[in-house]
């Protein structure tokens, strides 16, 4: 199991479980047993299987405390990766969902949509958002995301400054 | 109604959400105590048709106006605009609460838009009833907004001898026509359309390129304007997203950025996260918009191949993730 990774977004600490895979979208990705990880990233056809997913610890940072969830597509619905799935809305920020990879969404969360709280409490276990069952062959190790994270760090922090406002 | 009194509207919010109606009733109760002003309550201003008679009132209105409405001043300003309701874009000066993390951002640059045309002079101020949750701020700033205008009328030349009717001395009002108040705040349905700020907007053409259910046409000067209102699918942002400019505003979409929030400048709001959390390039995101709406329409849909701006093509590439792989194929079977 690879060792959990920390980003430092200015003093915070997000950390990054080693043994999730990661979305670029800022979302974790956990093989529902028994789907074990996929083995060789960046190829498709190699990682099908059945996942959870949920807002990544440099998400809640950016987020705080959740006020309202919502979904647009239901249970069963096929999703492109990018496909816009919902809204959140928190005490610092408002911003559209989007699905991490290709896929169809076999459940979400409902617990969540009367109380988004937990997402705060617990946003690896019980804030889980939703399941997909497709090819997350696409991921991120936790390496790679925090990369990705130490990459667009300077972009969005001015984006958090309200500097930038470029494509909505 | 006459020229010299400051003409006062607030726009309710839709449905009946009680403490909006409270604060909405609370704002006019006290409003009405001021002297000098005629206050007046009309439906949510976005969804008003031509034939309704809140709008109607709000076209006959002479001179200057404050607007109060459940949705960003800018929004509210050129909705009226489009409606023919026309005026020089008041500074508010009231601003929402800030959070403690905000900070002050530099002046923004001026846009360089085609701007609007046929404006008479006279002053819109919009104020958003989202900002504060009391009547006070809202009672203050339409004070010192009655002052602005009074001391911007009385700062004016003297009016030349040819207005007919019109004598400094007595104001007679025109033949107005009456609004009931049953007639002004009927409920009118929902509607759904884009709002062009034609300070922003720069005539590119790229929304009439982009939407293919024939909502945006050019008028009689080649200006892009929003035609067909109605022919909008109901709930799709798509084009605000392809917009270079930011100019299209959906006043009821949940994200600041397209609703209308100030552009480029830090107010008390929430930071909108979409383009971190997209995954995908605003452009793509529309594309996808846009096909669920043909698809839902009984139409093919045509992925990245039709109206995608062109500056797509200048875009320095980044190494392909599943998004541009799906896109690539969704070119290569031509569809």
């Amino acid at each position: 199991m690879p060792e959990d990774l920390i980003f430092l977004m200015g003093k915070f600490e997000a950390v990054l479980p080693g043994g999730l895979r990661y979305a670029r979208n800022h979302m974790w990705c956990r093989p529902l047993t028994p789907t074990p990880l996929p083995p060789v990233l960046g190829e498709s056809g190699r990682g099908e299987g059945r996942y959870a997913f949920g807002f990544t610890t440099y998400a809640m940072r950016l987020m705080q405390d959740v006020y309202f969830l919502d979904w647009i597509v239901g249970d069963g619905t096929d999703v492109q990766p990018g496909q816009h799935i919902g809204h959140i809305e928190t005490s610092k920020a408002v911003s559209d969902l989007f699905a991490p990879m290709a896929g169809t969404i076999t459940g979400f969360n409902k617990e969540l949509l009367d109380d988004p709280s937990t997402i705060n409490l617990d946003n690896h276990g019980a804030g889980w958002l939703f399941e997909m069952a497709g090819d997350a062959g696409g991921l991120l190790t936790a390496a790679e995301y925090h990369k990705h994270l130490a990459d667009n760090w300077e972009k969005t922090q001015r984006l958090i400054k309200g500097k930038i406002n470029e494509d909505i | 109604m006459s020229r010299s009194r400051l003409t006062v509207v607030l726009s309710q919010a839709q449905g009946k959400h009680p403490a909006r109606r409270a604060l909405e009733e609370s704002v006019v109760a006290a409003l009405l105590m001021e002297p000098g002003l005629d206050v007046s309550v009309v439906p949510y201003l976005y969804d008003l048709g031509p034939d309704h008679t809140g709008r109607l009132f709000l076209e006959s209105i002479p001179g200057d106006m404050v607007v109060l409405a459940w949705m960003y001043p800018r929004a509210a300003f050129w909705v009226l605009d489009r409606d023919g309701i026309k005026g020089r874009f008041g500074e508010s000066r009231l601003r929402p609460p800030a959070d403690e993390d905000g900070e002050e951002s530099g002046e923004p640059e001026p846009p360089k838009g085609i701007g609007a045309v046929g404006v008479p002079d006279r002053w819109i101020y919009c104020l958003d009833l989202r900002d504060f949750n009391n009547h006070d701020p809202y009672v203050q700033e339409v004070r010192r907004i009655a002052e602005e205008c009074r001391q911007r009328r009385e700062a004016k030349a003297p009016p030349t001898l040819v207005q007919l009717g019109v004598s400094l001395a007595a104001e007679k009002p025109a033949a107005a026509p009456t609004f009931t108040p049953e007639q002004l705040l009927q409920q009118p349905g929902r509607r759904w359309y884009p709002v062009i700020d034609y300070s922003r907007c720069t005539n590119c053409m790229e929304c009439i390129d982009f939407c293919l259910f024939g909502v945006y046409g050019v008028d009689g000067q080649d200006r892009i304007f929003v035609e067909n209102q109605d022919s909008c699918k109901k709930g799709c942002p798509a084009c605000s997203r392809v917009c270079p400019e930011h100019a299209i505003i959906f006043p009821d979409y949940k994200t600041p950025a397209i609703a209308g929030a100030p552009v480029g400048s830090v107010s008390g709001l929430k930071i909108d996260l979409t383009k971190l959390f997209g995954g995908a390039d605003a452009i793509q995101i529309a594309a996808q918009e846009r096909d669920r709406e043909l698809v839902a329409d009984g139409r093919q849909a045509v992925g990245l191949t039709v109206g995608i701006p062109k500056r797509q093509a200048d875009r320095v590439q980044g190494p392909k993730d599943d998004l541009d792989k799906l896109m690539d194929s969704l070119d290569a079977l031509e569809l």
